[in-house]
Protein backbone atom coordinates (compact mmCIF):
# COMPACT_ATOMS: atom_id res chain seq x y z
CA UNK A 1 0.00 0.00 0.00
CA UNK A 2 3.35 2.33 0.99
CA UNK A 3 4.55 1.48 -2.34
CA UNK A 4 1.64 2.36 -4.29
CA UNK A 5 1.29 5.78 -2.53
CA UNK A 6 4.85 6.55 -3.34
CA UNK A 7 4.46 6.01 -7.31
CA UNK A 8 1.16 7.55 -7.17
CA UNK A 9 3.44 10.72 -5.55
CA UNK A 10 6.11 10.29 -7.67
CA UNK A 11 3.54 10.10 -10.80
CA UNK A 12 2.11 12.82 -10.14
CA UNK A 13 5.58 15.02 -9.19
CA UNK A 14 6.57 13.52 -13.20
CA UNK A 15 2.99 15.08 -14.35
CA UNK A 16 4.20 18.43 -12.70
CA UNK A 17 7.19 18.25 -14.25
CA UNK A 18 5.80 17.91 -17.86
CA UNK A 19 3.27 20.83 -17.10
CA UNK A 20 6.07 23.00 -16.40
CA UNK A 21 7.88 22.05 -18.92
CA UNK A 22 5.16 22.53 -21.49
CA UNK A 23 4.02 26.13 -20.07
CA UNK A 24 7.74 27.16 -20.48
CA UNK A 25 7.57 25.47 -24.37
CA UNK A 26 4.29 27.83 -24.63
CA UNK A 27 6.06 30.42 -23.19
CA UNK A 28 8.67 30.50 -25.99
CA UNK A 29 6.33 29.46 -28.63
CA UNK A 30 4.96 32.66 -27.86
CA UNK A 31 7.59 34.87 -28.40
CA UNK A 32 8.86 33.08 -31.39
CA UNK A 33 5.29 33.84 -32.74
CA UNK A 34 5.49 37.34 -31.68
CA UNK A 35 9.12 38.30 -33.62
CA UNK A 36 7.61 36.76 -36.70
CA UNK A 37 5.11 39.22 -36.61
CA UNK A 38 6.69 42.19 -35.13
CA UNK A 39 10.20 41.83 -35.76
CA UNK A 40 12.91 41.60 -33.34
CA UNK A 41 11.98 42.23 -29.63
CA UNK A 42 13.76 44.95 -28.43
CA UNK A 43 14.71 43.94 -24.82
CA UNK A 44 15.88 48.02 -24.20
CA UNK A 45 12.64 49.30 -25.26
CA UNK A 46 10.76 51.58 -22.74
CA UNK A 47 7.27 49.48 -21.26
CA UNK A 48 4.18 51.23 -22.30
CA UNK A 49 1.78 52.41 -20.08
CA UNK A 50 -1.37 50.10 -19.73
CA UNK A 51 -4.01 53.19 -18.79
CA UNK A 52 -7.35 53.08 -20.35
CA UNK A 53 -6.84 54.52 -23.66
CA UNK A 54 -4.22 51.37 -23.98
CA UNK A 55 -7.08 49.35 -22.64
CA UNK A 56 -8.92 50.33 -25.92
CA UNK A 57 -6.55 50.10 -28.39
CA UNK A 58 -6.19 46.56 -27.25
CA UNK A 59 -7.72 43.46 -29.39
CA UNK A 60 -10.71 41.79 -27.42
CA UNK A 61 -8.86 38.63 -26.41
CA UNK A 62 -5.55 40.43 -25.06
CA UNK A 63 -8.06 43.54 -23.49
CA UNK A 64 -10.18 40.93 -20.93
CA UNK A 65 -6.96 39.40 -19.54
CA UNK A 66 -5.40 42.72 -19.28
CA UNK A 67 -8.45 44.16 -17.36
CA UNK A 68 -8.68 41.01 -15.52
CA UNK A 69 -5.15 41.06 -14.14
CA UNK A 70 -5.74 45.00 -13.29
CA UNK A 71 -8.59 44.05 -11.34
CA UNK A 72 -6.77 41.57 -9.72
CA UNK A 73 -3.28 43.37 -9.45
CA UNK A 74 -0.48 40.04 -9.50
CA UNK A 75 -1.60 37.47 -10.44
CA UNK A 76 -0.45 33.47 -12.08
CA UNK A 77 -2.18 32.48 -15.56
CA UNK A 78 -4.24 30.34 -13.52
CA UNK A 79 -5.74 32.87 -11.06
CA UNK A 80 -6.42 34.91 -14.39
CA UNK A 81 -8.31 32.09 -15.92
CA UNK A 82 -10.36 31.47 -12.81
CA UNK A 83 -11.93 35.09 -13.49
CA UNK A 84 -11.84 35.22 -16.96
CA UNK A 85 -13.55 31.88 -17.57
CA UNK A 86 -11.00 30.59 -20.50
CA UNK A 87 -7.95 27.76 -20.19
CA UNK A 88 -5.02 28.37 -18.12
CA UNK A 89 -2.75 27.74 -20.91
CA UNK A 90 -5.35 30.67 -23.56
CA UNK A 91 -4.16 32.96 -20.64
CA UNK A 92 -0.46 32.00 -20.14
CA UNK A 93 -0.31 32.96 -24.20
CA UNK A 94 -2.33 35.96 -24.09
CA UNK A 95 -0.39 37.34 -20.52
CA UNK A 96 3.15 36.62 -22.41
CA UNK A 97 2.04 38.54 -25.39
CA UNK A 98 1.16 41.20 -23.14
CA UNK A 99 4.47 40.83 -21.35
CA UNK A 100 6.60 41.62 -24.88
CA UNK A 101 4.63 44.28 -25.66
CA UNK A 102 5.66 46.01 -22.49
CA UNK A 103 2.54 46.29 -21.09
CA UNK A 104 2.76 43.90 -18.45
CA UNK A 105 6.18 42.48 -16.35
CA UNK A 106 6.50 38.74 -15.28
CA UNK A 107 8.51 37.50 -12.61
CA UNK A 108 9.11 33.96 -11.91
CA UNK A 109 8.67 32.78 -8.19
CA UNK A 110 9.48 29.37 -7.44
CA UNK A 111 7.66 27.22 -10.04
CA UNK A 112 5.21 29.73 -10.34
CA UNK A 113 5.13 32.62 -12.86
CA UNK A 114 3.81 36.29 -11.84
CA UNK A 115 2.32 38.64 -13.91
CA UNK A 116 1.71 42.12 -12.65
CA UNK A 117 1.31 45.74 -14.43
CA UNK A 118 3.10 47.78 -12.06
CA UNK A 119 4.74 46.38 -8.12
CA UNK A 120 2.59 46.91 -5.39
CA UNK A 121 3.87 49.90 -2.70
CA UNK B 1 -22.22 38.66 -1.21
CA UNK B 2 -20.05 41.47 -2.26
CA UNK B 3 -21.38 44.75 -3.33
CA UNK B 4 -21.49 46.86 -6.39
CA UNK B 5 -20.31 50.00 -7.89
CA UNK B 6 -22.10 51.95 -9.82
CA UNK B 7 -20.95 54.31 -12.07
CA UNK B 8 -23.12 57.64 -13.19
CA UNK B 9 -22.57 58.66 -16.49
CA UNK B 10 -23.52 60.45 -19.44
CA UNK B 11 -22.33 61.67 -22.54
CA UNK B 12 -23.05 65.62 -22.40
CA UNK B 13 -22.68 67.98 -19.56
CA UNK B 14 -26.03 69.18 -17.37
CA UNK B 15 -27.82 66.31 -18.23
CA UNK B 16 -28.60 65.74 -14.53
CA UNK B 17 -26.09 63.26 -13.15
CA UNK B 18 -24.87 64.92 -10.22
CA UNK B 19 -28.83 65.41 -8.72
CA UNK B 20 -29.54 61.75 -9.99
CA UNK B 21 -26.23 60.15 -8.00
CA UNK B 22 -27.49 62.27 -5.17
CA UNK B 23 -31.04 60.64 -4.53
CA UNK B 24 -30.35 57.87 -5.74
CA UNK B 25 -27.68 57.51 -3.12
CA UNK B 26 -30.24 58.89 -0.58
CA UNK B 27 -32.97 56.93 -1.38
CA UNK B 28 -30.72 53.32 -0.97
CA UNK B 29 -29.53 55.24 2.45
CA UNK B 30 -33.00 55.63 3.42
CA UNK B 31 -34.06 51.71 2.35
CA UNK B 32 -30.98 50.86 5.08
CA UNK B 33 -28.12 50.37 2.40
CA UNK B 34 -24.42 51.28 2.86
CA UNK B 35 -23.55 53.49 0.67
CA UNK B 36 -20.66 55.55 -0.25
CA UNK B 37 -20.86 58.29 -3.35
CA UNK B 38 -17.88 59.34 -4.91
CA UNK B 39 -17.29 62.88 -6.94
CA UNK B 40 -15.04 61.82 -9.48
CA UNK B 41 -15.53 65.00 -11.49
CA UNK B 42 -12.58 66.50 -10.80
CA UNK B 43 -12.81 69.80 -13.12
CA UNK B 44 -16.48 70.35 -12.00
CA UNK B 45 -16.62 69.02 -8.75
CA UNK B 46 -20.04 69.44 -6.94
CA UNK B 47 -21.12 66.86 -4.26
CA UNK B 48 -19.29 68.88 -1.95
CA UNK B 49 -22.27 72.00 -3.10
CA UNK B 50 -25.21 69.38 -3.08
CA UNK B 51 -24.41 68.02 0.87
CA UNK B 52 -23.39 71.46 1.74
CA UNK B 53 -19.96 69.18 3.12
CA UNK B 54 -17.27 70.97 4.10
CA UNK B 55 -13.52 68.95 3.61
CA UNK B 56 -12.37 67.27 6.08
CA UNK B 57 -8.87 67.85 4.73
CA UNK B 58 -8.68 64.62 2.56
CA UNK B 59 -10.31 64.88 -0.86
CA UNK B 60 -10.34 61.94 -3.04
CA UNK B 61 -7.62 63.73 -5.58
CA UNK B 62 -5.01 63.08 -2.59
CA UNK B 63 -6.36 59.13 -2.43
CA UNK B 64 -5.70 58.83 -6.10
CA UNK B 65 -2.51 60.57 -5.69
CA UNK B 66 -1.26 57.77 -3.59
CA UNK B 67 -0.82 60.02 -0.31
CA UNK B 68 -3.73 58.88 1.66
CA UNK B 69 -5.95 56.03 2.83
CA UNK B 70 -9.18 55.88 1.34
CA UNK B 71 -11.01 55.58 4.69
CA UNK B 72 -9.59 59.32 5.74
CA UNK B 73 -11.76 60.68 2.74
CA UNK B 74 -14.79 59.63 3.64
CA UNK B 75 -17.21 61.83 5.16
CA UNK B 76 -20.15 60.42 6.95
CA UNK B 77 -23.77 62.32 6.41
CA UNK B 78 -26.61 59.57 8.25
CA UNK B 79 -28.16 62.45 10.30
CA UNK B 80 -28.78 64.15 6.85
CA UNK B 81 -30.28 61.47 5.26
CA UNK B 82 -33.17 59.92 8.18
CA UNK B 83 -32.05 56.86 6.99
CA UNK B 84 -31.27 53.28 8.54
CA UNK B 85 -28.62 52.94 6.14
CA UNK B 86 -25.06 54.35 6.39
CA UNK B 87 -23.87 56.94 3.84
CA UNK B 88 -20.46 58.27 3.41
CA UNK B 89 -18.75 60.87 0.45
CA UNK B 90 -15.63 61.11 -0.77
CA UNK B 91 -15.20 64.57 -2.14
CA UNK B 92 -13.47 65.90 -4.92
CA UNK B 93 -11.31 69.13 -4.21
CA UNK B 94 -12.89 71.64 -6.04
CA UNK B 95 -10.15 74.12 -5.38
CA UNK B 96 -9.01 75.70 -9.07
CA UNK B 97 -5.66 74.92 -7.97
CA UNK B 98 -6.49 71.16 -7.88
CA UNK B 99 -8.67 71.40 -10.70
CA UNK B 100 -5.82 72.62 -12.60
CA UNK B 101 -3.57 69.92 -11.60
CA UNK B 102 -5.46 67.01 -11.92
CA UNK B 103 -6.16 68.21 -15.45
CA UNK B 104 -2.59 67.74 -16.26
CA UNK B 105 -2.33 64.09 -15.22
CA UNK B 106 0.17 62.02 -17.12
CA UNK B 107 -0.87 58.65 -18.41
CA UNK B 108 1.10 56.69 -15.77
CA UNK B 109 -0.71 58.26 -13.59
CA UNK B 110 -3.89 57.55 -14.80
CA UNK B 111 -2.76 54.06 -14.80
CA UNK B 112 -2.35 53.88 -10.95
CA UNK B 113 -5.53 55.81 -10.41
CA UNK B 114 -7.42 52.77 -12.36
CA UNK B 115 -5.29 50.59 -10.23
CA UNK B 116 -6.48 52.76 -6.87
CA UNK B 117 -10.14 53.10 -7.98
CA UNK B 118 -10.13 49.14 -8.51
CA UNK B 119 -8.86 48.11 -5.47
CA UNK B 120 -11.97 49.99 -3.87
CA UNK B 121 -13.96 47.24 -3.77
CA UNK B 122 -11.89 45.62 -1.81
CA UNK B 123 -10.96 48.02 0.61
CA UNK B 124 -14.15 49.41 0.84
CA UNK B 125 -16.79 46.92 0.95
CA UNK B 126 -14.51 44.29 3.35
CA UNK B 127 -14.08 47.18 5.89
CA UNK B 128 -17.19 48.91 6.01
CA UNK B 129 -19.57 46.65 4.45
CA UNK B 130 -21.02 48.57 1.72
CA UNK B 131 -23.75 47.53 -0.30
CA UNK B 132 -22.79 49.77 -3.07
CA UNK B 133 -20.62 52.42 -4.27
CA UNK B 134 -21.93 55.07 -6.58
CA UNK B 135 -19.01 57.17 -9.02
CA UNK B 136 -20.77 60.59 -9.90
CA UNK B 137 -18.72 60.77 -12.85
CA UNK B 138 -17.40 63.52 -15.31
CA UNK B 139 -19.32 63.16 -18.91
CA UNK B 140 -17.86 62.50 -22.14
CA UNK B 141 -14.62 60.32 -22.74
CA UNK B 142 -11.73 61.76 -20.95
CA UNK B 143 -9.82 59.35 -18.50
CA UNK B 144 -11.66 60.07 -15.07
CA UNK B 145 -14.46 59.00 -16.45
CA UNK B 146 -13.70 55.90 -18.21
CA UNK B 147 -11.67 54.87 -15.44
CA UNK B 148 -14.84 54.83 -13.19
CA UNK B 149 -16.59 52.86 -15.88
CA UNK B 150 -13.74 50.17 -16.09
CA UNK B 151 -13.44 50.03 -12.59
CA UNK B 152 -17.51 50.29 -12.49
CA UNK B 153 -20.06 46.69 -12.12
CA UNK B 154 -23.10 48.84 -13.61
CA UNK B 155 -22.66 52.07 -15.83
CA UNK B 156 -25.65 53.87 -15.88
CA UNK B 157 -26.12 56.46 -18.46
CA UNK B 158 -28.46 59.46 -18.18
CA UNK B 159 -29.59 61.28 -20.96
CA UNK B 160 -31.32 64.07 -22.30
CA UNK B 161 -33.94 64.20 -25.65
CA UNK B 162 -31.25 66.28 -27.30
CA UNK B 163 -30.18 64.68 -30.70
CA UNK B 164 -26.99 65.10 -30.41
CA UNK B 165 -26.50 63.51 -26.84
CA UNK B 166 -29.10 60.23 -27.86
CA UNK B 167 -26.40 59.87 -30.72
CA UNK B 168 -23.53 60.47 -29.19
CA UNK B 169 -24.58 58.13 -26.11
CA UNK B 170 -25.42 55.64 -28.52
CA UNK B 171 -21.90 55.58 -29.85
CA UNK B 172 -20.13 56.00 -26.62
CA UNK B 173 -22.48 53.22 -25.14
CA UNK B 174 -21.21 50.49 -28.24
CA UNK B 175 -17.59 51.48 -29.18
CA UNK B 176 -16.60 52.16 -25.40
CA UNK B 177 -18.95 50.16 -22.92
CA UNK B 178 -19.38 46.91 -25.00
CA UNK B 179 -15.88 46.77 -25.28
CA UNK B 180 -15.16 46.29 -21.59
CA UNK B 181 -18.46 44.02 -21.37
CA UNK B 182 -20.39 46.54 -18.74
CA UNK B 183 -23.98 46.22 -17.51
CA UNK B 184 -25.51 49.18 -18.97
CA UNK B 185 -29.07 51.17 -18.68
CA UNK B 186 -30.03 54.02 -19.84
CA UNK B 187 -32.32 56.70 -17.37
CA UNK B 188 -33.88 59.66 -20.06
CA UNK B 189 -33.53 62.49 -17.69
CA UNK B 190 -35.92 66.19 -18.23
CA UNK B 191 -38.17 65.15 -20.60
CA UNK B 192 -40.61 67.77 -21.21
CA UNK B 193 -44.48 66.31 -19.26
CA UNK B 194 -46.03 66.61 -22.89
CA UNK B 195 -43.80 64.45 -24.91
CA UNK B 196 -45.22 61.35 -22.57
CA UNK B 197 -48.50 62.82 -21.41
CA UNK B 198 -50.14 59.20 -21.72
CA UNK B 199 -49.19 56.40 -20.69
CA UNK B 200 -48.94 55.21 -24.43
CA UNK B 201 -47.31 58.46 -25.48
CA UNK B 202 -44.32 56.98 -22.41
CA UNK B 203 -44.86 53.52 -23.70
CA UNK B 204 -43.99 54.48 -27.78
CA UNK B 205 -40.94 56.46 -26.51
CA UNK B 206 -39.71 53.83 -24.34
CA UNK B 207 -39.80 51.31 -26.86
CA UNK B 208 -38.05 54.17 -29.60
CA UNK B 209 -35.32 54.74 -27.54
CA UNK B 210 -34.64 50.96 -26.67
CA UNK B 211 -34.38 50.11 -30.16
CA UNK B 212 -32.02 53.16 -30.55
CA UNK B 213 -29.71 51.56 -27.70
CA UNK B 214 -30.42 48.35 -27.59
CA UNK B 215 -29.80 48.50 -24.38
CA UNK B 216 -32.61 48.55 -20.95
CA UNK B 217 -33.90 51.79 -20.21
CA UNK B 218 -34.47 52.49 -16.67
CA UNK B 219 -36.84 55.02 -16.74
CA UNK B 220 -37.75 58.61 -18.55
CA UNK B 221 -38.04 61.16 -15.63
CA UNK B 222 -39.87 64.13 -16.74
CA UNK B 223 -38.48 67.69 -16.17
CA UNK B 224 -40.18 68.95 -12.68
CA UNK B 225 -40.41 73.06 -12.01
CA UNK B 226 -39.48 71.96 -8.52
CA UNK B 227 -36.60 70.08 -8.58
CA UNK B 228 -35.54 72.80 -10.78
CA UNK B 229 -36.30 75.80 -8.38
CA UNK B 230 -34.42 73.44 -5.52
CA UNK B 231 -31.44 73.61 -7.65
CA UNK B 232 -29.69 71.53 -5.99
CA UNK B 233 -29.78 73.46 -2.43
CA UNK B 234 -30.97 70.04 -0.87
CA UNK B 235 -31.41 66.57 -1.26
CA UNK B 236 -34.48 66.50 -3.04
CA UNK B 237 -35.85 62.84 -1.86
CA UNK B 238 -35.07 63.34 1.71
CA UNK B 239 -36.83 66.98 1.79
CA UNK B 240 -39.35 65.64 -0.68
CA UNK B 241 -41.06 62.46 0.21
CA UNK B 242 -44.14 63.26 -1.27
CA UNK B 243 -43.15 64.54 -4.47
CA UNK B 244 -43.53 62.66 -7.81
CA UNK B 245 -39.66 62.69 -8.30
CA UNK B 246 -39.05 60.90 -5.03
CA UNK B 247 -41.46 58.18 -6.06
CA UNK B 248 -39.08 57.80 -9.48
CA UNK B 249 -36.00 57.88 -8.07
CA UNK B 250 -37.64 54.80 -5.81
CA UNK B 251 -38.74 52.74 -8.79
CA UNK B 252 -35.25 53.67 -10.12
CA UNK B 253 -32.98 52.28 -7.26
CA UNK B 254 -35.12 49.24 -7.40
CA UNK B 255 -34.44 48.57 -11.70
CA UNK B 256 -30.59 49.52 -10.71
CA UNK B 257 -30.34 47.31 -8.33
CA UNK B 258 -32.01 44.67 -10.34
CA UNK B 259 -29.79 45.35 -13.23
CA UNK B 260 -26.40 45.08 -10.52
CA UNK B 261 -27.35 41.28 -10.09
CA UNK B 262 -27.93 40.49 -13.45
CA UNK B 263 -25.12 39.33 -15.95
CA UNK B 264 -23.74 40.81 -19.05
CA UNK B 265 -25.82 38.80 -21.03
CA UNK B 266 -29.05 39.32 -19.74
CA UNK B 267 -28.83 42.90 -19.67
CA UNK B 268 -28.28 42.50 -23.38
CA UNK B 269 -30.96 39.93 -23.96
CA UNK B 270 -33.70 42.18 -22.24
CA UNK B 271 -33.24 44.90 -23.89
Amino acid sequence: MTAFKKSQKSATQILERIRESVDKLNEKIDIVIEIQRHGQRNSEAIPDVLDVMTLLSLPDHLRKTAVTLCKIGQATADEVSGQTKRARAVESGYLNQLVLMGYVKKERRGRKAYFYVEKEE
Amino acid sequence: MMGNIIAVHSYKGGTGKTLLSVNLASTYAKRGRNICLFDLDFRAPSLHAAFKAEGNGYWLNDYLNGTCDIKKVLIELNPRIKGSGRLFVGLANPATEAIREMSAKDRKWEMRALGRLLSLKTSLFNDIHLDHIIFDTSPGLQYSSINAIVSADVAVVVSSLDASDIKGTQRMTHELYDLFEKKTGIILNKVLAGIMSTPSKKKALLEKLRVIHNLPIIDIIPCFCEVLEAGGTYVFTVERPEHPFTAILNEVATKVENLTSSSFQQVHATA
